[in-house]
């Protein structure tokens, strides 16, 4: 039989442990003592970084299995709705360059592929629509500062798909209360003094101030950059890709609105600068505002002015907060019987809020994987690290590809991310497919991919790359694709008519609530 | 709608013609309903549950139409109705804030030619007046009990949308969209604890007038396809 898992002790009261919790907690935790038991050691003295407070798409779903109320969310985290990225200056830096990357899929995809149609029209006619706003309705929902849904939606259901704005602070103090009160998991409020390995070299138990030793049959790593079990106590080396993504510095600033009934942008805006971008994530009761930047290209006191040029004279006294990163992950995210979910697995710059989706999707695999006894559980490790590899494999990819398209000459960062030696051989193996066809799903053949072919094509042709369609015999399908682009324009005039502005429906659902149906 | 305080003696030369308040249901295809009157409706119309556009809040309804602003019991005289809700018969009054009585100045129901007026000629409240108060006060006391029903309803999950596929007799497919009904599935699984407070509280009647009136859909589908023969053979006949 081996000896089972039944207790599982979470080192780390943050965004990525508690929401690993949460998420275990909802499939394997029961009152009858018969599932897991769940222990989260949450330290007095450290913070929390907070980084990561956009979400993707699947934080809908994974709140909503955890049984959290979408209303109570709104209330409680200072969230919004966010419907994707708006992309300004990437191209040529010019007042007018923008592209979005919506949530939505285009018209049609993947069944039918305007990609080419819309290559064919754009190349034909000077005052053709971007590949975004032809294609998906939500790029005009956002340019209108609107909701993706209205207040007789239910909860999590929408007209346009979306994800959240939120305060991570916020979030991880409502997710911490959720898990305790309801589903069962053990808090524990101290500080770790040492961790203790057995023979085996798996971690026995961690030594506490207080509260004496905590043990558990799987430990997860949740210590945030310090990567105290992990890395620290078990030796898991950290891999830089510095060489591929060369952000290194953030500067992170909260700024006040105007006053109590400014509009809340409903999308994340990503703002080329010189030396890197700024990412302006609206929230409730203030912005979000931070620059990314690489201090091989840029000293800190350039960047700083930077910043603050993009926020203005009026916010000259908001003191930024500084945090170094460092492109990169652990060399395995599991091992022994202990796995690092968050920034103690890795950390790659914001720039598509791969963050909290990472954290949600190993904390998926960790508790759909659950391996039932210690024996099995190297098997488990094992395809989870393969897994995990190859979605931070396709994340950097992805990444990259927002830099190597740019024709910014402005500074030696926009020049150096288009070097060769720096794109991943992965990367540049697709971008020559691309040359004669849209990126599709037979590109991404796992089932593990983080972004669909939709989410390459957005960027691809925002970015101002066009594939050569001369050759494509378009005339077959060129009834449907017309039919769609109508389609598109149709969708377009009905939803911006009807859907509410953002803080409109925000202040109604903190007013009346959404319902559940 | 101009909704103005109502004053005995600055309104009371003003004249009511009730016969016109069916009128006004002419082209709602949702009437608010008060659970005070489910059973007279639901020898009538079906009753279905919808959200309310501003805030998303439930509210009880009879259904009187396949579409938007669709009374198929409207005859363009009158509504050919064994009930008609509280929330028909009240017009042209309404409650507004702080409790003050009102009236809609727009309402057809205000006319020179009306028969009724709201004082009697010495000046005290009118018989008519009398009755309307009655029915404003059975409303507002209805409409708490109803918010307290709907509440129970969505604690225990009873409340699901409706999935109306319908296909007329001229083949059009008919879809009905943002109303909710019983969960029946639900409604039989519940633990007896439940139910027993179902019991208690008196919502175990409301269900049932519910669940009898949903058949009053096939009442609806009938009066519709009525109207497209009717429509039909209107077409035949001046085309020949």
């Amino acid at each position: 039989m081996g000896t089972p898992v039944r207790s599982i002790c979470i080192v780390g009261g943050g965004t990525a442990g508690w929401l690993t919790a949460g998420i275990i907690a909802a499939r394997h935790a029961s009152d009858s003592g018969r599932g897991l038991q769940i222990t989260l050691i949450e330290s007095e003295t450290i913070g929390i970084i907070g980084v990561g407070e956009g979400t993707w798409p699947t934080m809908r779903s994974t709140l909503k299995k955890m049984g959290v109320s979408e209303t109570d969310f709104f209330r409680e985290c200072n969230a919004s709705f966010k419907q994707g990225a708006k992309f300004s200056g990437w191209v040529t830096g010019a007042a007018s360059d923008f592209y979005y990357h919506p949530l939505m899929l285009p018209e049609g995809f993947p069944s039918l592929d305007l990609a080419p149609f819309w290559t064919k029209y754009s190349a034909e006619h000077a005052n053709a629509p971007s590949f975004s706003d032809a294609v998906c309705f939500q790029e005009a929902v956002c340019e209108s500062g609107l909701a993706p849904k209205l207040i007789t939606s239910a909860e999590y259901a929408g007209v346009a798909n979306y994800a959240y704005h939120l305060d991570a602070g916020r979030f991880a103090a409502f997710i911490r209360e959720h898990c305790v009160k309801n589903l069962g998991v053990r808090h524990v409020v101290d500080d770790v003094t040492a961790v203790i390995q057995s023979d085996t070299g798996d971690i026995d138990y961690v030594e506490t101030k207080k509260s004496g030793r905590l043990s558990g049959d799987l430990f997860i790593d949740a210590s945030g950059f310090r990567s105290l079990l992990l890395g620290q106590t078990l030796g898991v080396p950290f891999v830089k890709r510095d060489d591929v993504l060369f952000i290194d510095r953030a500067l992170a600033v909260q700024v006040p609105y105007e006053d109590e009934q400014s509009a809340i942008v409903p999308h994340t805006l990503s703002v080329a600068q010189k030396h890197g971008w700024i990412w302006d994530i609206g929230l409730q009761s203030r912005r979000g505002v931070g620059y990314v930047y690489s201090s091989n290209h840029v000293s800190a006191d350039t960047a700083l002015e930077e910043l603050r040029a993009y926020v203005g004279s009026r916010h000259r006294d908001l003191q930024p907060r500084q945090l170094e990163i460092v492109a990169g992950h652990r060399q395995t995210f599991w091992k022994g019987n202990c796995v690092a979910v968050g920034l103690s697995g890795g950390f790659l710059e914001p720039l598509e809020a791969s963050a909290l989706v990472l954290i949600e999707v190993s904390a998926d695999m960790i508790s759909s994987m659950m391996p039932a006894t210690r024996e099995t559980m190297d098997i488990v490790a094992k395809r989870f690290n393969a897994n995990t590899h190859y979605r931070w494999e396709r994340i950097i990819d992805f990444l990259k590809l927002h830099y190597i398209l740019s024709q910014r000459t402005d500074s030696k960062f926009w020049i150096d991310n288009r070097d060769p030696v720096s794109i991943p051989d992965s990367l540049k193996e697709q971008m020559e497919l691309w040359r004669h066809r849209a990126p599709g799903d037979q590109d991404f053949m796992s089932t593990n991919e983080m972004f669909p072919a939709a989410s390459y094509q957005y960027v691809l042709f925002g970015m101002g790359f066009r594939m050569n369609v001369d050759d494509l015999p378009l005339q077959r399908g060129m009834e449907n694709a017309q039919r769609a682009f109508s389609q598109n324009a149709t969708l377009k005039s009905k939803w911006t008519k009807v859907l509410p502005k953002n803080r409109d429906l925000i202040n109604k659902i903190k007013t009346h609530g959404l319902q559940k149906i | 709608m101009r909704l103005v305080e109502l004053s005995r003696s600055e309104h009371g030369a003003l004249r009511i013609r009730p016969d016109l308040a069916e009128a006004s249901a002419a082209t709602e295809h949702l009437i608010p309903l008060v659970t005070t009157e489910y059973r007279k409706a639901a020898t009538q119309y079906p009753i279905v549950f919808a959200k309310h556009s501003e805030t998303g809040k439930f509210s009880s309804y009879v259904l009187n139409g396949l579409g938007l602003n669709e009374n198929l019991f409207w005859t363009g005289t009158e509504l050919d109705v064994t009930y008609v809700p509280m929330n028909v018969r009240r017009q042209p009054f309404y409650v507004g804030s702080n409790n003050a009585l009102c009236i809609d100045l727009d309402s057809p129901c205000v006319d020179t030619s009306g028969t009724k007026s709201i004082v009697e000629t010495d000046g005290s409240d009118s018989a008519y007046l009398k009755e309307m108060l009655s029915v404003l006060r059975d409303l507002m006391t209805g409409r708490e009990a109803t918010e307290a029903f709907i509440a129970n309803l969505l604690s225990l999950d009873l409340l699901a949308p409706i999935l109306l596929d319908i296909r007329l007799d001229d083949g059009t497919p008919l879809r009905l969209e943002g109303l909710y009904g019983l969960d029946e599935e639900h409604l039989r699984q519940l633990e007896e604890r439940s139910f027993l407070q179902l019991r208690q509280t008196g919502h175990l009647d409301l269900i049932y007038a519910v669940l009898m009136a949903s058949g009053q859909i096939f009442r609806l589908i009938r009066l519709k396809n009525q109207r497209i023969a009717l429509r039909r053979s209107w077409h035949t006949n001046s085309a020949g």
